[in-house]
Parts: structure tokens; sequence; C-alpha cells
């Protein structure tokens, strides 16, 4: 048999279908009486992609202004440091690199206070040159840091005034130089490291040094060379070729996304949010459209049934609908771009004066293309599960009235399934750097969706089964609506029960992130540090902290100690193997002992030790995460510590992970009491000061008691942080509300697709006798058992998502927020009921007659 | 009113242009399977004309579809002008529809987006003839529907509705033409002309036509009647001599 004589003009084959003008044609004269339903399937894809673009927008805005905080917490694009003099070749090596630079000497010495006859340890730094490069250092009175490069003087923190009575234009003596203090610092000057000094900071011109006569006696000097680099310029893959080009000088390069990392956790969580959102913004949005379509398609099966009928091929029906849905989404999708680039501005503009960071307001055009085209792409995925039952709609529904959409066909849909879930992971990698994660997330979507179609069919089951005939009838009614055929419970707890998931899942985390990131936690962090506590001193410290009206927040033990082998090869020939870094050999680890984790500590692996198994086993030492790996050791590994140059033999019994981020006391390595309790040390105690004159009162009277006793205090960095993470928390809260952008389609596709069916019957109902009182309430019943229970599955999942989320990812509290629950709760069955009562009032505004007549 | 139509001697001389062997159908399966057609034997040759009738449920609607090949049969064979319609695909049926097979429904089936004329040149435009607006025109023209070429379905009454419907059926001069229930949704009055048109149509263009009908009197305007009951064919009588 000759099928191709048989073959009519329109094409069989899928592309060739798809570009034929008839195809084209038809799809624009059928689009005729359906404009108005189109329209809201193109406004779902407006709402998807205007969350989608707006969210990813402000992400690569926000990331912008980290990058640029980042950069301001550096002052530069790149420092190199050194504990020895960097030499003047090697700095005109460095600047042919550099657009600008500027060095600094920072040393400790002591700062005399003539007016008042006081002394104290400061941290000098000596700077030249324009720095900072990036970000602003602030003095009182302004325009004093431009100052010290031309004037004799220093500029000093406010807490030494306070501390030793003293006032801008008193006279200090630094060295062997006399100068005026000319003005205080209230924004610092970016750091060599969090804890550059264990002193109060003290600015001087670096052409003033030599004039102290400090240099000549000062061996523990630190040099630094700032850099700002031509725009552009790769700072990252500078310093790798700086470090392979100077590879004998003893520096250390440091770039701003080093000094991001040191944020500590809350910008991984925030990027990680991000990427959580960014993903659920998609696949709400894409449901939503998912949604419409099949509502559009099963609206358009007795036409599609007339065309097979009449010798349409197959793929030319189906190539009718997509362009339609194509050409729909590219529409709404620019629509969809243009509402996000707007939101992205407006909030930026509206959000400018209280964040932190300087971010710019402008579209990021990247970024807008690249999530336009991704939410365009996606949503034509989704809206393919629909489309593709077009090729199963018989010709021989013309024969029979009220032919809807076939159910789905599992195994011929997988493909397309697992097409969508690849394109989900392949989306969502760039917004997670760790793979696993972003499959972990699709994976938990995929989870979510089975489970939702699991509830759905036993609920159609249990409807089957429940009712009774001696129900009610209205009750009756309205809840075998939810088993009949045709009805809407697997599409409706599908799209309303995974919108749900997703939103709530998304408040949920922002809200344990705010929670993590939250002020009040900051602000119980210890701001003020008193170092060199002898252990007999340490009651005395204590009490004059108790005295000031000063909470005591930790006291911990100190003992230095160096690396002296590894698994029992010394630590100089891993050196030379290269299997240690330098710096790690050569520092002076500073370690504690202890029976118990403190709260910013997470035992990652292996078992928390409080005592040494017997006399003759290895001491147990508890090692942070970063540190094991950089010696690359793991639990059960020895290390030969040398304590002061005692050996001692350890075993690494634990592996920590550590929260940096709240300036608690912590330690690279944690020992057990038995093993360090004699070992010579001193302690340090931590407080909180409410502000500058407390912090210089409890300084003044330490003193007089404990003149050896150090104080760092840290509030004004902590300050800085606290701004910090204050803008990131408040721009959480805004994307969590962007998201909700995104739900507006679903509920459309939700509703919509219910419609058409529950109108004729209800009309038909109406037509018999039936009130207007009794529709709605039928009406009522399902849509209010469809909502409950979409409700009660999707909030099921997201408590659960957010479990593990917290616990695995963001190392927060699993509780979720009672009130956020309830709230959701409370709208999605509200919607859904609601939903109901507008359908009860359009079936009792339209004409019987109307309806019947349409054949809808 | 012409009598029933009779030119099939050129037909018997080609070959059947319909053939059904032992056809079957069921619905559902073990202890709920429902049989609704068994073992239905039928021919009909180029040009004959043929009506279906029986009570409801009795099966008659349910073998139109299968002739058509808009369903397919769970026994039996279909021959449509000599082609085995089970074996084809969906599409390869679809486009042996568009080359020999009109239709002309009880509700009409025309597509509510289109108008009148667009409506008679979608068989057209399927088999890829562009340019053929004249002919659709033309009959149009032929049902008395010049004036109402841009109407869409809605705006139209339900006898000018068939009216389109016959147009379309015929615009591609198919070899034969399944009506179901043609007349079913109207009144004497419009039935009659549409009546007329139809087997004047099939008469002019020499096409074979299998009417479905309750209707005593416009099965009597075939040549052969069939009666049908319980899936099964009862009797099968010819020129009208119900």
């Amino acid at each position: 048999m000759a099928h191709s004589e048989m073959n009519s003009a329109l094409p069989r084959n899928p592309i060739a279908a798809l570009l034929h003008p008839w195809t084209w044609r038809m799809a624009w004269r059928d689009s005729r009486s359906q404009r108005a339903r189109l329209v809201i399937f193109s406004l779902a894809i407006v709402a998807g992609v205007a969350a989608l673009v707006s969210i990813h927008s402000l992400k690569e805005s926000v990331q912008q202004g980290i990058n640029t905080q980042a950069k301001s917490l550096l002052g530069s694009d790149l420092m190199v440091s050194s504990r020895e003099p960097i030499r003047d070749e090697d700095a005109a090596k460095l600047n042919r690199y550099a657009t600008r630079s500027s060095r600094e000497t920072s040393l400790s010495s002591m700062m005399f206070f003539p007016s008042t006859n006081g002394a104290r340890l400061v941290q000098v730094r000596a700077i030249d040159g324009a720095f900072p490069f990036y970000g602003k250092v602030k003095t009182e009175p302004a325009g004093a840091w431009q100052k010290i490069q031309q004037e004799k003087g220093v500029l000093l923190e406010p807490a030494l005034l306070d501390q030793f009575r003293v006032k801008v234009g008193d006279t200090v003596k630094l060295g062997s130089a006399e100068l005026p203090i000319l003005g205080v610092v209230t924004d610092p000057a970016p750091q060599s490291s969090r804890f550059s000094g264990f002193a109060p900071e003290v600015y001087l011109g670096r052409n003033q040094l030599e004039a102290t006569g400090l240099m000549g006696v000062a061996s523990m000097s630190t040099h630094l060379m700032q850099l700002k680099l031509p725009a552009g310029t790769d700072a990252v893959a500078l310093k790798k070729k700086l470090q392979e080009d100077f590879a004998d000088a003893p520096w250390r390069l440091e770039t701003p996304e080093d000094r991001q990392q040191n944020l500590g956790d809350a910008l991984d969580n925030f990027q990680r949010f991000l990427a959580i959102i960014a993903l659920a913004a998609l696949v709400l949005g894409a449901i939503g459209v998912a949604g419409a379509v099949h509502a559009h398609i099963n609206k358009r099966v007795p036409v599609i049934a007339i065309l097979r009928c009449l010798g349409c091929p197959g793929n030319v029906a189906f190539g009718i609908y997509l362009i339609q849905a194509a050409v729909l989404g590219l529409i709404g999708a620019l629509l969809g771009a243009a509402v996000g680039i707007g939101l992205q501005v407006s909030v930026l503009t509206f959000f400018a004066g209280d964040l932190p960071f300087e971010i710019p307001i402008a579209p990021q055009w990247g970024v807008v293309l690249q999530t336009t085209a991704a939410g365009f792409g996606v949503c034509c995925g989704f809206a393919l599960i629909p489309l593709l039952k077009i090729r199963r709609i018989s010709p021989a529904a013309t024969l029979r009235g009220g032919a809807m959409l076939a159910g789905r066909n599992w195994l011929a849909a997988t493909p397309v399934y697992l097409l969508l879930a690849g394109l989900l992971v392949l989306l969502s990698i760039p917004g997670d750097s760790n793979w696993k994660r972003a499959l972990a997330m699709v994976a938990g979507l995929a989870g979510a969706f089975l489970v939702l179609l699991l509830v759905a069919k036993c609920l159609t089951w249990l409807s089957r089964k429940l009712v009774r005939p001696s129900w009610p009838y209205l009750l009756r009614q309205g809840i075998s609506n939810l088993h009949r055929p045709h009805n809407q419970t697997v599409l409706f707890l599908l799209s309303l029960g995974l919108g749900t998931f997703l939103l709530v899942t998304i408040l949920l985390t922002g809200n344990l992130l705010k929670g993590k990131l939250s002020v009040s936690q900051l602000a119980e962090s210890p701001n003020l540090y008193l170092i060199d506590v002898q252990p007999d001193q340490e009651p005395g410290v204590r009490e004059v902290v108790k005295n000031q009206g000063l909470p005591v927040l930790e006291s911990a033990p100190m003992v230095t100690m160096r690396i002296a082998s590894i698994r029992g090869i010394p630590v100089q020939d891993l050196l030379k193997e290269k299997k240690v870094p330098r710096w790690l050999a050569r520092r002076e680890f500073r370690s504690t002992f202890r029976t118990e984790l403190n709260s910013t500590e997470t035992l990652m692996d292996g078992e928390w030790k409080t005592q040494r198994d017997g006399a003759d086993a290895p001491a147990p030492v508890s090692l942070e995460e970063g540190i094991a790996k950089d010696l690359g050791v793991k639990v059960g590994d020895s290390i030969t510590m040398d304590v002061q140059g005692v050996p001692i033999e350890t075993q690494v019994t634990s592996i920590r992970q550590v929260d940096w981020s709240k300036f608690n006391l912590n330690f690279f390595m944690v020992f057990t009491p038995d093993v360090l309790a004699d070992a010579p040390g001193f302690h340090v105690v931590t407080t909180k000061a409410p502000d500058a004159a407390a912090s210089g009162n409890l300084q003044r009277e330490l003193v007089r008691g404990f003149p050896n006793v150090t104080a760092i205090d840290l509030a004004v960095v902590l300050e800085t942080i606290r701004k910090i993470v204050d803008g990131i928390s408040q721009v959480i809260s805004v994307l969590a509300g962007f998201t909700l952008l995104a739900a507006i389609p679903i509920l459309t596709g939700t509703f919509l697709n219910g419609r058409d069916l529950r109108v004729r019957e209800s009309v038909l109902l109406r037509t018999l006798g039936a009130s207007a009182r009794q529709v709605r309430i039928i009406l009522l019943i399902e849509y209010a058992a469809l909502g409950f229970l979409s409700a009660v599955t999707g909030l099921a999942l997201a408590v659960g998502a957010n479990a593990v989320l917290a616990t695995r990812v963001f190392k927060a509290s699993p509780w979720p927020d009672f009130w956020i629950l309830a709230a959701a709760f409370a709208v999605t069955t509200g919607l859904s009921i609601l939903g109901g009562i507008l359908l009860g009032r359009g079936v009792n505004k339209t004409s019987p007659l109307e309806i019947l007549r349409s054949g809808v | 009113m012409s009598s029933a139509s009779s030119n099939p001697e050129i037909g018997r001389k080609q070959g059947p242009v319909l053939e059904v062997r032992g056809l079957r159908k069921t619905y559902g399966s073990g202890d709920r399977e429902l049989t609704v057609l068994k073992e239905i034997d039928l021919q009909l040759a180029a040009g004959d004309t043929c009506a279906i009738i029986g009570p409801s449920g009795s099966g008659k609607t349910t073998l139109l579809g299968l002739c058509a090949g808009l369903d397919d049969a769970s026994a039996g064979s279909v021959l449509l002008d000599g082609q085995a319609v089970e074996a084809l695909s969906q599409d390869a049926r679809a486009a042996l529809r568009n080359r020999l097979v009109g239709f002309v429904f009880q509700n009409f089936q025309l597509i509510p987006t289109l108008t009148a004329l667009e409506n008679v040149l979608v068989p057209l435009e399927l088999r890829g003839e562009t340019g053929r607006r004249k002919d659709a025109e033309a009959i149009l023209g032929d049902v008395g529907l010049s004036k109402r070429l841009g109407h869409y379905p809605l705006q139209l009454s339900g006898g000018e509705q068939q009216r389109v419907a016959l147009a379309r059926a015929f615009i591609h001069r198919p070899k034969i033409l399944f009506a179901d229930e043609p007349t079913g949704n109207l009144d004497a009055e419009t039935s009659a002309p549409i009546v007329d048109m139809l087997f004047r149509l099939n008469r002019e263009a020499g096409t074979a036509l299998v009417l479905v009908t309750h209707d005593p009197g416009l099965a009597a305007k075939a040549r052969r009647v069939i009666k049908m009951g319980a899936g099964t064919i009862i009797s099968e009588e010819e020129n009208g001599a119900l």
C-alpha cells in the first residue's frame, strides 16, 4: 500500500507542519473567539516572567552591590601584604598592573597622652595615596582623612578619646614624634584582616612615620600595597599570576572575593536562598502556564476533532496550538520582562536609601535577556504537557458531544517530564554552584509533585467510597464532583498544592534566614575582647566588667602552639612537598580547651571528647573544618603539636563547622581540659559595650587594676557587618514578596480549568430547577474540599522542605513559623472558596439558553 | 422530489467504495465488557445510497464512525476505496478521509471561529489546494448562502449551518459521504431543502451516501435501507420497499 499517495498536501513532519503557512493561518483564525482567554494565558506568562526577571535582576544588582561592598571591605582590587618591606623594584612591577596604588606600614606601638599622663598600646597605620579606592573613610571633622596626607598629625578611634579624656587638637606622643589629634575615625579604613590588630587604630601619613623613629626598632611591622586595577581585570587570575611570578616573595595576596568569603555564612545563605527563590518563581510561572494551556486546549477539543475528521494531520493540529502558545508566550515574556525591569528598578529606587550597598539602579540587560529566554523556554516546555495530548484527540469526538482532553498517558509523557526536569536542573546550576544541591532541589520538586498526585488520587478514591445516598443532596453533589468523570481534583491539587508548597517554602525559608541574620542575634555578639588576662586575674577582670554594668559573655583559656608534624611527617618535610600551605605550617595557633561545643559550632564528623581516653592515649583534638581541609587531615589522623617547646601527641577526634560571622570566641583547635589545663597561657574575656563611652570607661578601669590586659574594641567593625546583614534581610523580604506575583498564573490556570465544565453542569442544574443558592453551595463544597486539601498537602510539604533546607543547607532551626503556616492555610483555602463563590455568581448571571446553545 | 438515487452499476464494475467485513466493537473488558457492534458485513458501490436505521443504542453511529475511520474496531475490517482503514496510522486515515470522505453531522460541527466560507474551504486547504475561493463561493451559492459567506456559525440558523456543512462535505467531491442524522436538529420545513440538496449533490458528484437516520421518509430516499438492532444488522432492503 502506497501511503505516500494518500498524503494530504499538509505535511506530517512536525517541523514542516509547524512552518506551514496554513498552520499559522489556522492558529490566527482559531484565536478569534478565544482572544480574551488567551490574553489571560498571556498574563499568566507576564506574571511568571516578571517575577523571574525581577528576582534575577535584583539578584544580579545585589550581587554587584555585594561585590562592591566586598571591594570596599578590602578597599582595593588586590592587596599585597608582607612581614618584610616590599622592595621598590617589586612595587614598581606591581604598579604596572594597576591604575592607582597605595602603600601602608602598620605596627604596634605605645602611644602617650601627655595631657592625662596615660599610655596605650595602639596599632599604628601609616598610609599614603588615595586609599581606600572603594568605600569611604568617615571622620569627624569631615575631611580629616585627606588632611593626614598633607599635615602632621594623627586620627584616633573615638574610644581612645573617651578613655584618655582627650579631644581633637590635643597632642599625643608616638615614638619620638609629638603629633596633634586631627580628628576621629567613625568609619575606619578597610583592615588588612578582620583582626588585624589587638589594639585601637591610629592613622597618620606614611611620610610621617620616619619622624616617629618607630621603624628603626620595630621588627613586627606589616607592609601592604593596595592596587586598583583597570576595569575588567580579573583580580583572581592576576593574584594567581603574581603568586607564580613572585613565588619567593613572602607575600600574602587578597582579592575582594577572598574578603567576600570572609563575610561568613550570611552571604552564602543569601545566595542559596536566591537560587531557591528563582527556581520556585520559574516553576510557579510554568505550572500556571501549563494550567492555562490545558484549559484552552480543553475548550478546543471539538474543533480539533473536526479538523482531524476533515483530514488534518495530527502534527498540524498540534502545530496550530503550539504556535498560539509560543506567540502568546513570547508576547507575554516580553511584557513580563518589561514589568520585571520596572519592578526591579522601582524596588531599588525605593530601598536605595536603606541599603548599605551601593546598588546600581539600572536594568541588568544580560540577565533580562537570559531570564526572559529561560522563562519563555520553560513555560513553552510546560505548555507541551497539555499540548502533546492534542495528538490523542479522536476524530470520533465529532460524533458524541462533551469530549474533553484525555487523561495523562504517563509513559508517553515521561520523556517530556524528564526533559523539563533536565531543563530545570540546567537552569538551577547557575543559581547554585553546587550541582548536587541544584539536583536535590529539582528532585524535591518532583517528589512534591508525586506526593500531590498520590493525595489527589486518594481523594478521588475516597470521595467515591465515602459518599452515601443518605447524605444531603447538596453535600453529596459537591463531594461527588471530586471523583466524577472529568473531575478537576488532580489538576487542582497539582497546581494549587504545588503553588502553596513553593510559596510557603519560600516564606518559611526567608523567615528562618532573616532570623539567622537578625540584628538581635548580632546584637548579642561581643564587641569588646579583653586579652592577656592571666589565669589568676580572670575573676578580678570579670568583677570589673560586671561593676561597669556590662555582661561577661565569654571567658576562654588560650594556649599558643605550633604544628610539629602531621601523621608522623615533620611539617618542614610537608612544606617542601607543598602538602600544606606555608602560612599554616608557620602559624602560631591560639587554642583553647573546654568540654562543650558553643552555640556557633556544629559537629560535622567524629565524636566530641571531654577527656583523654587514657593516660597513654593521644590527646583528643577537635579541628575547625576549614583548617582540617587545609591540613589535609581527617578524623583519626595524628598531629604532633609543639606547645611552647613541649611536644604533645594528638589525634583528630572530631571536625567542627564554625559560624565565624557571630564574632564569638572561636578556635581552630579545641582540646580537652585535662590536656592543656597546666600549659602556660592566658584568658580572653568578652563583653558587649553599648557605646563608645561605656567601652572607654571599662578600659580605664581595667588599666588601673590590670595594666597588662589589652582591650580590643570591635564596635565599629560590628556596626559595618550589622548594616550588611540588615540590608540582606530587607532584600530577602522583597524577593520573597515577588514570588507571590508568580502565584497569579497558578490561580488563573487552576480556575480556568474547572470553569467551563462546572458552568455547564451548574446551568443544567439551574435549568432543571436548582436555586441559585443550591448551585452556589454545591460549588462551595467542592472548592472548599479542594482548597482545604491543597492547602494541607502543600503546607505539609513546605514544612518538610523547610526542615530539610534548615538542617542541611542553612544550619538553622527547622521549626516553621506558625503564623506563616496559619496565614498560608487561610489564604489558600480562602482563595479556593472565593473561586467557587465567583463561579457560582457567574453561573447565576449567565443565561442557561446561551450556554445550552453555545454548547460550552 | 427525486426517488432513490441509483447509478450503482458503474460502482459495481469499479469495485465497492466501502467494504465492511466481520466488524465488531466492544467497550471495557472482563465482566464489564459491552459489545455495541457484532459481525457486521456491508458493501457499498460508488454512487450508491444507503440508509442505516434503527432504535437508539442499536449501534448506527458507532458503525458510521468505524466506516469513516474515526474510531478503531475491536475486530473485523473496513476498506475504503480498497484501503484497509485499520492498517493505517491516524494521520494516514486523516489523509484518506480528506481525499475520499465527506461528513455531515446532526450538530453540524462547523468550526465556530471560521466564517461560512472559511469552513467550506478547510478540506481544500488541508489538501494544499489554494485559489479555490470561487468554487467555495459557488457551492455556498448553490446551497443558497451566497449572502452569508462572511458569517460565523453562531450568526447562522440551524438550517443555514447544516447547508454550510453540506457545502463543506461536497467541496472536495468525496467518493463517499457519511451523514449522521443530518436533519435530526432541524424541523420538517427546514429539513426538506437540505435533504433535496444532499441527494442532488450526491447525484451530481457521483458520491456514495451513507445516512444514519431515525426518519423513515429520509431513509426511503436511499436505494438500500439497513435496519439495525442490538449491534447487528436485522434486515436489508432495497428501493425504499421498507
